[in-house]
């Protein structure tokens, strides 16, 4: 096997979760003083790929060479052993301590068994260097910008001499300008012999920084190819891709009246200035890459997250910001995006929680009769086909796809008068996720609205009246309904398609 | 908490950027807040309260924050680390104790080695308890605390432990150079009086301490764990034993500080460490040190620790007694705990914005000023905190 | 995409889950029993009723504040430390407001503990302060207080008055002529925390809140409003008990309910409360009573030759039991793959 050059070489790397394989067979191999770019959508296995890169599991199957070398990467500290440093979407910095600290951190210079601050001082003004960062080393991490500190991590990576940097996501955050001044960056460490592997969804960059990319497709590796030779609308196609989607595509009902009005909504530094209207009965999807403001929108809407400007109307009266107990009531409701952070009490029953949106529902006088519900429960439970259906098992023994389907239920079982979904079926087997698009597809045809956030493109396609794409926190426009498709989404979200006013 | 925002119907918001003049004054005030607070407690006192601003007076004060310092810092090492000791009250009680109660038959010299191994041998219990036994460092140091104060108790029988000499207490207590206050200059008085060995020993630990957090890489190492723990594990630190560092060095501190007083005062007693949790874990957070790990210094500690004993001090020059002292300190907590989580709030509310989205706004308030209100000056910078990301 | 945690992460569960699967099951009734036997084994007085009568009066008290401070650890927000200090307060100000009347005296005590409860939520729920950190400061305020406004003496009821015979009556007062009126309120205050926690939604919203801070917010519930209800309980049951604590003494001071605030909390995580929060049930606390009034009196009732356990000696078992219990607890919660407290 040629390995001159080759940092990095995967070969026939796989890792199964319980339920799922999340990465099947792939080959992936970066060469030093190369930009490979890793792309795919959301469940194909870019995470999971890297995070076996990181050390993060014991199982998985497969090997990986660096340098020439077959390494065992069974823990974090094995794989930066091996010289792989990765730059995760959640800083790991100390937010108290200094940038020194940061960088340097647990590798402090010390002079006679003090810490040497003049050589410590010296060494990170070296590394911020690197990145083009002239600030204090002393400056304490939580005075300085998001950018900045991302710029910081990068030092503190590069500070280990790594051979192999892996960046996560590295803009989702960053404005046009900072964008370009890491690319800089990247460029760089790249004349310098490093070897990058750059995970991203907005295909602009990557044709801009990357020298090769490769797309993955649920779980498999689907092609490689150097940038020069793609095209956005190629590589949105190997995404994409014919795979069968199994899913139903809604008998698309006529919408009823306007059930929900955004009026020039914003939160200053998350989203400006977003208007759109849902009617009854009608799904209207929201396209978007990570970072587009989505999630804030439908945060603040429901009230989770405050309002700076504009209002929200539901049935003609307007929505009472800042209060999402007062939205409930009123008739919203808002799926969260991760089902074990923040939407199901993971110790608790699935009865608990189910129940947990209703609860004023089944007290009468103050007294709760959880029983009272029971009915509504096993409907539920029945209809989502919540394996194990024993209303009393701890959600956290259920597999995901059963987690997201309780986590389904208990807003079904709250009936709001408009759902909104955000990326429901993430991390879901494909059999949860044809039973929770037929219920979102039902609940629309009984005369609700459905509002859904989704980086699933077939699903957003499949269950979507009307896509709207938000980019960079505004609301950039609606698809052409005749010519939705997941290429023009993920084109559009990446500020490339045709939209007509939304 | 959510702050309440504006109505719908009325007029948007003020984006933000609008410059505050006063921001820059209210973040250093935030920032050296333990300083302001001790110079208006001295302000106040001095002009309020007779007999204050004299040098013997001076020399109470310091004399009462010598007393409780060496615990306190040992309770802010522990607090930067992350975790909680309620057992430094009680440590200060057995080293007092053991002191005394053991000198007769050990000698100084031997009582105090038993002292303070007691002392470390608290704290290393403490640390293993929590560092590899994994439990709540809340619910172990609440633990130790009972067992060793009654322990105690059962060794001096419930009562007090009295010197039989009185050689050491003299020492301690009388100033390194002894000025006869009558004759005296004033000036070389306030630097003399309190000069005694018990304030410098206290004053060293202080010193020692400080270099140990400030200049050495295990200092260092504390701050990061306590600030970060999986980043701390990424870089290589072993988080285990820094916790039980932490908690030796504390345990082994506050039974130092007690023997000395105890030294000092010619007797040990149980009450010895009773009031002084209350004291001690005010003065900590007052003076800076995060609840949350990671941050703080015994410099601060310090200072608040000078100004609690001299609000006491001079509100007992006042003539108020021990309750009216007890009230203030306990005011003076609340009030600074209740600023922290107003600050720490406005900072959270701006966590996650979008700069590009802000300078947008910006540029729009500025080409066109409809209110009146048009932007002057960069915005705000927003901390990235601890997480960066927004989502999508 | 979430950084890795610091072990490899593993994919098979923990083995031994089931001999402590088991442990958690039996839980504080599972100590309970083995206390029983201990007694049993000791001394031949343990099994008299007077003996066992006496040990659950200990306890009463002890009871009625640990029901109300399981509602502040099921909401995952610790203890309440200044417990003690509503104690006090309560007692002290019934006694004052004894020129008012006898039940006005105890209404005035209760709602001014209540007072105190109200601020502590408020502030810990609303504003988000750390509850340990203000409620020692808090405890400390109230003991200045209570000092300061009688000078630090202590006050007694005036046995002239009917209203002040009345109250020292209070402690021993026999409802019917039978039952104790402190083990009446204990009763209640049991079945009223029962009912609470178990059938109300106010219950069921605490737990969650307990058990998910964030989830429960993000659905809907108004968390603050019940982490500051969880204060207002505890303090409510705190002011009865100093009350009743107040009568037994027979007079109104600072030191009553002192050691109240280790006690409780020993009651309620021995009974299987964990400090996360959601967990548990005011049965369990019962029982971490009720293993607290076994223990002392076993202790009690240990005699070797000289050696006999006095207050102390009964205190440091204490100590060491609680920090055990919790150890275990923890640990078998681990083993068994769930989360640790």
């Amino acid at each position: 096997m040629e390995d001159i050059g080759v940092a990095l070489r995967m070969v026939g790397v796989s890792k199964r979760y319980p339920g799922t394989l999340a990465v099947d067979d792939v080959n992936f191999d970066v060469r030093a003083g190369e930009v490979h770019a890793l792309i795919g959508e959301n469940g194909a296995g870019k995470s999971t790929l890297m995070m076996v890169l990181a050390g993060a599991f014991d199982d998985y199957t497969g090997q990986v060479c660096l340098g020439g070398t077959a390494v065992g990467l069974h823990s974090p500290a094995a794989a930066k052993a091996a010289g792989i440093q990765m730059i995760h979407q959640e800083l790991s910095l100390a937010a108290p301590l200094s940038i020194a600290e940061n960088v340097l951190a647990g590798r402090l210079p010390r002079r006679a068994g003090l810490l040497d601050r003049r050589r410590m001082l010296s060494e990170t003004r070296r590394h911020l260097a690197r990145v083009g960062l002239e600030l204090d080393p002393q400056t304490p991490v939580e005075e300085i910008s998001l950018h900045e500190a991302q710029l910081v991590e990068i030092a503190k990576a590069l500070a280990n001499a790594p051979c192999i940097l892996v960046m996560d996501e590295p803009t989702s955050a960053l404005s046009r300008a900072e964008v370009q001044r890491l690319f800089e960056i990247i460029r760089r460490l790249r004349r310098q012999g490093l070897a990058v592997v750059y995970i991203s969804h907005h295909l602009s960059e990557v044709l801009q920084i990357a020298d090769r990319v490769t797309v993955l497709r649920d779980g498999r590796k689907v092609a490689t190819e150097p940038v020069a030779a793609v095209t956005a609308a190629q590589l949105v196609e190997r995404m994409v891709g014919r795979s069968v989607s199994g899913l139903c595509a809604r008998r698309k009902t006529a919408p009823g009246a306007e059930k929900l009005v955004v009026e020039h909504l914003s939160r200053y530094g998350f989203f400006h200035d977003v208007s759109f209207t849902v009617r009854a009965g009608e799904v209207l999807g929201i396209g978007g890459l990570s970072g587009s403001g989505r999630s804030e929108l439908a945060r603040s809407l429901c009230g989770i997250d405050p309002v700076d400007a504009g209002r929200v109307l539901l049935d003609g009266r307007p929505v009472r910001p800042g209060s999402y107990g007062a939205a409930i009531r009123a008739g919203l409701g808002y799926l969260t995006e991760d089902r074990k952070t923040q939407g199901l009490a993971l110790r608790m029953s699935v009865a608990e929680n189910v129940l947990s949106a209703v609860i004023p529902r089944h007290c009468r006088h103050g007294v709760y009769s959880p029983r009272r519900g029971g009915g509504l429960l096993a409907r539920l439970i029945d209809r989502l086909s919540i394996q194990p259906p024993g209303p009393g098992r701890i959600v956290s023994a259920l597999s995901g796809g059963n987690q997201q389907k309780a986590l389904l239920a208990k807003w079904l079982a709250a009936d709001p008068q408009v759902l909104l979904l955000d990326e429901p079926t993430r991390g879901v087997d494909v059999g949860a996720k044809v039973v929770i698009h037929q219920a979102v597809a039902e609940l629309a045809d009984a005369g609700r609205s459905v509002v859904l956030i989704s980086s699933d493109l077939p699903e957003l396609v499949a269950l979507s009246d009307r896509i709207v794409i938000m980019r960079q926190g505004h609301l950039i426009g609606q698809l052409d309904p005749a010519e939705a498709s997941e290429a023009s989404v993920l084109l559009a979200a990446n500020g490339e398609g045709k939209l007509v006013p939304a | 908490m959510t702050p309440s925002a504006p109505a719908p119907t009325r007029a948007a918001a003020r984006p933000p950027g609008r410059a505050r003049p006063f921001a820059k004054a209210a973040a250093a005030a935030y920032r050296y807040r333990v300083y302001l607070l001790c110079t208006i407690i001295f302000a106040v006192m001095g002009a309020a309260a007779p007999h204050f601003l004299t040098p013997g007076n001076f020399s109470n004060v310091l004399k009462g924050t010598s007393t409780n310092l060496p615990a306190a810092v040992g309770f802010t090492i522990v607090l930067i680390a992350g975790q909680l000791d309620l057992s430094v009250g009680s440590a200060m009680t057995m080293g007092g104790i053991l002191v005394m109660g053991l000198s007769p038959s050990l000698g100084w010299a031997g009582a105090f080695g038993v002292a303070v191994l007691c002392g470390l041998g608290l704290g290393l219990t403490n640390g293993l308890l929590v560092a590899k036994a994994r439990i709540n460092s809340f619910i172990v140091t609440l633990g130790t605390m009972i067992i060793v104060y009654n322990a105690m108790a059962i060794y001096c029988r419930g009562g007090t432990i009295p010197a039989t000499t009185f050689a050491l207490s003299d020492f301690l207590q009388r100033p390194v150079v002894d000025l006869d206050p009558r004759g005296a200059p004033p000036a070389l008085l306030w630097l003399t009086l309190w000069l005694t060995p018990r304030n410098l020993v206290s004053l060293a630990v202080m010193a020692a301490a400080a270099v140990f957090l400030r200049r050495t890489p295990a200092g260092r190492g504390l701050h990061l764990m306590g600030g970060n723990p999986q980043a701390a594990w990424y870089s290589g630190l072993h988080v285990d034993r820094y916790v039980i560092g932490a908690f030796a060095l504390s345990g082994l501190l506050a039974a130092v500080g007690g023997a000395v007083v105890a030294a000092g005062e010619a007797a040990g007693s149980l009450k010895l460490g009773e009031n002084s949790l209350m004291t001690i874990v005010a003065a900590v957070i007052i003076g800076g040190t995060s609840m949350e790990g990671g941050k703080g210094t015994v410099v601060g500690t310090t200072v608040a620790l000078v100004a609690l004993t001299a609000l006491i001090n001079g509100l007992s020059c006042l003539g108020a007694g021990h309750e009216v002292q007890l009230v203030a300190s306990g005011l003076v907590l609340a009030l600074i705990i209740l600023y922290d989580a107003y600050w720490l709030h406005r900072r959270q509310r701006r966590r996650g914005q979008r700069k590009d989205l802000l300078e947008e706004l910006q540029a729009r308030a500025a080409s066109d000023p409809p209110a009146g209100r048009g932007s002057q000056g960069a915005p705000s910078a927003p901390g990235p905190g601890r997480e960066g990301r927004s989502h999508g | 995409m979430s950084p890795p945690p610091p072990a490899a992460r593993r994919t098979r569960p923990p083995a031994g889950g089931r001999v402590f699967g088991a442990l958690n099951v039996l839980g504080v009734y599972g100590l309970v029993g083995g206390l029983f036997a201990l007694g049993c084994a000791i001394s031949r007085e343990f099994i008299s009723p007077d003996n066992l009568m006496n040990a659950l009066r200990a306890v009463t008290l002890l009871g009625i504040v640990a029901v109300g401070l399981a509602f502040v650890t099921y909401s995952r927000h610790y203890v309440d430390l200044s417990i003690p200090g509503i104690m006090a307060l309560s007692g002290t100000v019934a006694v004052w407001a004894l020129k008012f009347g006898f039940v006005p005296s105890l209404a005035i005590g209760l709602a001014v503990g209540a007072l105190v409860g109200l601020v502590n939520g408020l502030v810990i729920g609303y504003l988000r302060l750390n509850p340990i950190i203000w409620t020692l400061a808090m405890m400390s305020l109230l003991s200045g207080v209570i000092r300061w406004a009688y000078a630090g003496r202590q006050i007694y009821p005036d046995k002239a008055t009917a209203a002040g015979r009345a109250f020292l009556e209070l402690y021993h007062h026999r409802l019917l002529g039978l039952l104790p009126l402190p083990v009446a309120v204990l009763l209640a205050v049991a079945a009223g925390g029962y009912f609470l926690m178990r059938h109300t939604g106010y219950g069921a919203r605490l737990k969650l809140t307990g058990s998910a801070y964030e989830v429960a917010r993000l659905t809907g519930i108004n968390v603050r409003r019940a982490v500051a209800g969880a204060f207002v309980i505890s303090s409510l049951t705190s002011a009865a008990a100093g009350v009743l604590l107040t009568s037994f003494n027979k007079v109104g001071a600072v030191y009553i309910g002192g050691g109240y605030d280790f006690r409780t909390i020993t009651a309620v995580v021995l009974g299987g409360m964990t400090l996360a929060g959601g967990r548990g049930s005011i049965v369990g606390v019962l029982g971490g009573v009720a293993a607290i009034a076994l223990m002392n009196n076993v202790m009690s009732l240990v005699r070797v030759g000289q050696f006999v356990l006095g207050d102390f000696q009964q205190n440091i078992v204490q100590g060491a039991v609680f920090i055990l219990v919790v150890g275990i607890n923890s640990f078998a919660r681990r083993r068994t793959g769930g989360d640790d407290a």
